[in-house]
């Protein structure tokens, strides 16, 4: 049952976060941002089926919710109607067709090896088990995050402010 | 708590930046700039500081992710020197900021503590948010002047060749993750060799050499470089030639040799190509160059190349090659930037005015430069010499152990000789055009006289009398047990 779920939920990732960026049927940005809701979707049922919950509600909550939202806003707000008209050259369709091929065929062919088992880290999903985490083996880099934070938000307002005096 | 003392400095730098972001609300808005001086100072006390750290041997904290040895310290160090340098320019350059200058200080200590504990990232953990740390400071220095038309492309070219790249990075290391089981290097070097050799952890390896080779501007991750360094803020554009690909050379360092250093085979060949195609690269496309920020652009590839290069070698000799070179290669990008941030005409977009001349207006900026270019360039006395002599005699020791060591030595001679050329080409330039207007003599402020200063005289130091800092650069190799 659950490896049924993984594949189903493994191929609607793949296939919504391929209609993302190039859906044959439309370029309208609106429509790439629902199929990163649904690929958004999936991949918390992958978290789910990893027995990591807490991971998958706020892979819901946060990007689902709050960040399309915010996407769906900056679409909304910019006129995007030349972006949606514009050809592509064939030269750069043509090479960034190459490097998708060749990195997938290096992919492919380390698939092809994988090393022996090893054994996978110990499945607790619970949110004190990881908040445990962050607060004591990832305590540095997690203290580290919130001077990235400060820096962003000093940042987006030095840079999004309307008056620069 | 056990590591707090450890980390101190890294506390210190950041908490530097929070007192300068609070300073600001008390300050008269003509004063602002001068918190620059104030944030010079502060980064100058941390430098003297990291000298007095109790310090017995190499120390770990936070579970091993973070380590503390000589290595560490000579990064740190490295860095904070670069900070400092590009605080004093700044505070130069501060009347083209239209607001924010005081935040402008605060983000560049935020980004010099994302290097600090870069020189100490022994986990991907650690590795993975420093860098986000330092580029997410980069992307807000890049654009910083916000009213002009070529910072915003550049803040945009960076910020989207970032992220790509930061994708990569955490991609890789997640298949690193999949097939070892650990984050950490020194649980990685102890893996045998059916782990290491894998395909997945080499594909995961190959990823993670996307994301540093973008901070070090490696080819073929290098196309955003002469873009940024030409529409960035003169003093970002110093602090991202040599603070950002500082964090990346001392996080690849440290991963390739501790944590990789058992399948040095493996790494080894993949390194002397990239380092080959970036100094081919870097030097060909330096030769048309006209724009002066451009040139550097294509001179902090070359040099990555160099470094490259260096690293390839596997060696304790390679490894101590790597740290002087980026030691000489600090002074000889900062004596450039220094100049072409005082010495501007206004009103004029296009540098080459700044060049034409020069020596009319400031005869010391003129030497400056001079000397800056000679070292870059290779030539002795000056430090470059030294770095690029260093790089050499490490790959000529390996001999045959060295990954095809005729052609990259034949390369590293061929790419030696174009930036002879291009170097001298602005030395040209700066003595002997023909310039008929703007020969006002340049007004130099008493601390960026001092910086002025400081950036001749380590050239010098390290050209004439190199085995002081070839010592701490060996010291600090022996710390990490090679």
């Amino acid at each position: 049952m659950q490896d049924v779920l993984f594949y189903i939920f493994a191929a609607l990732t793949l296939v919504c976060g391929f209609l993302v960026v190039a859906n044959p049927f439309t370029r309208n940005p609106v429509t790439s941002a629902m199929f990163l809701v649904l690929t958004i979707m999936s991949m918390a049922g992958l978290f789910v089926l990893l027995e990591a919950f807490f991971l998958a509600a706020v892979q819901v909550l946060v990007y689902a919710g709050a960040v399309i939202v915010l996407f769906l806003f900056v679409i909304m707000v910019l006129d995007l109607q030349v972006e949606e008209r514009r050809k592509y050259p064939r030269s750069a369709m043509l090479s960034g067709g190459i490097v998708a091929a060749a990195l997938l065929s290096v992919m492919l062919a380390a698939m092809r090896e994988l090393p022996g088992t090893t054994d996978g880290p110990a499945l607790e999903g619970s949110t004190a088990a990881l908040g445990g985490l962050l607060f004591r083996h990832y305590l540095l880099p997690f203290e580290m995050v919130s001077v990235l934070l400060l820096t962003a938000m000093v940042g987006v307002i030095l840079l999004s402010k309307r008056k620069l005096k | 708590m056990k590591g707090l003392e450890l980390i101190g400095l890294e506390i210190a730098v950041i908490a530097a930046g929070i007192a300068i972001l609070l300073l600001d609300l008390w300050t008269a808005k003509e004063d602002k700039r001068r918190l620059g001086y104030a944030a010079a100072l502060l980064v100058g006390v941390i430098f003297l500081a990291s000298f007095a750290m109790l310090f017995e041997g190499r120390q770990e904290a936070f579970h091993g992710m973070y380590v503390l040895d000589e290595f560490a310290l000579f990064f740190k160090r490295f860095f904070l020197i670069a900070a400092l340098l590009v605080l004093l320019i700044s505070v130069e350059f501060a009347d083209r900021f239209e607001s924010g200058v005081a935040e402008y200080y605060a983000i560049t200590l935020f980004a010099l503590a994302g290097m600090m504990f870069a020189a100490s990232a022994n986990d991907f953990t650690l590795l993975f948010v420093s860098i986000e740390l330092v580029a997410v400071c980069f992307y807000v220095l890049v654009s910083f002047q916000r009213q002009r038309d070529r910072s915003l492309e550049a803040g945009v070219k960076y910020l989207i060749t970032g992220a790509l790249s930061g994708g990569f990075l955490v991609y890789g290391i997640a298949l690193i993750y999949g097939t070892a089981g650990t984050l950490n290097f020194r649980e990685l070097a102890s893996l045998g060799p059916e782990v290491l050799e894998s395909r997945l952890l080499l594909l995961g390896l190959l990823f993670v050499f996307v994301g540093l080779g973008f901070k070090i501007a490696v080819v073929p991750f290098q196309i955003w470089v002469p873009d940024v360094y030409q529409g960035a803020p003169v003093p970002t554009t110093a602090f991202l030639a040599a603070g950002s690909k500082g964090a990346g050379v001392v996080l690849l360092a440290r991963l390739l040799y501790t944590g990789l250093r058992p399948i040095a085979d493996r790494w080894g060949p993949v390194l002397v190509m990239l380092a080959m195609l970036t100094i081919l690269y870097g030097g060909l496309c330096a030769i048309p160059q006209r724009n002066f920020r451009r040139l550097m652009g294509y001179s902090s590839i070359v040099n990555a190349g160099f470094i490259l290069l260096a690293l390839a070698a596997g060696t304790a000799d390679g490894l101590a090659a790597t740290l002087f070179y980026l030691a000489a290669y600090l002074y000889g990008v900062m004596g450039a930037f220094v100049v072409l941030c005082l010495a501007r005409c206004p009103g004029q977009e296009d540098e080459t005015c700044v060049l034409a001349g020069l020596h009319h207006r400031s005869p010391l900026l003129a030497a400056t430069l001079t000397l800056a270019m000679v070292s870059l360039a290779g030539i002795p006395p000056a430090a470059g010499f030294f770095g690029k002599f260093q790089v050499f005699k490490a790959v000529i020791g390996q001999g045959a152990a060295f990954p095809y060591p005729a052609w990259a030595l034949g390369v590293a001679v061929f790419g030696a000789v174009v930036s002879l050329y291009f170097y001298l080409n602005v030395v040209r330039t700066v003595f002997w055009s023909s310039t008929s207007e703007s020969v006002a003599p340049i007004r130099i402020s008493h601390a960026t006289r001092w910086a002025v200063y400081l950036v001749i005289f380590a050239i010098l130091w390290l050209g004439i009398l190199p085995g002081a800092i070839l010592n701490l650069a060996e010291y600090a190799v022996h710390s990490m047990g090679l």
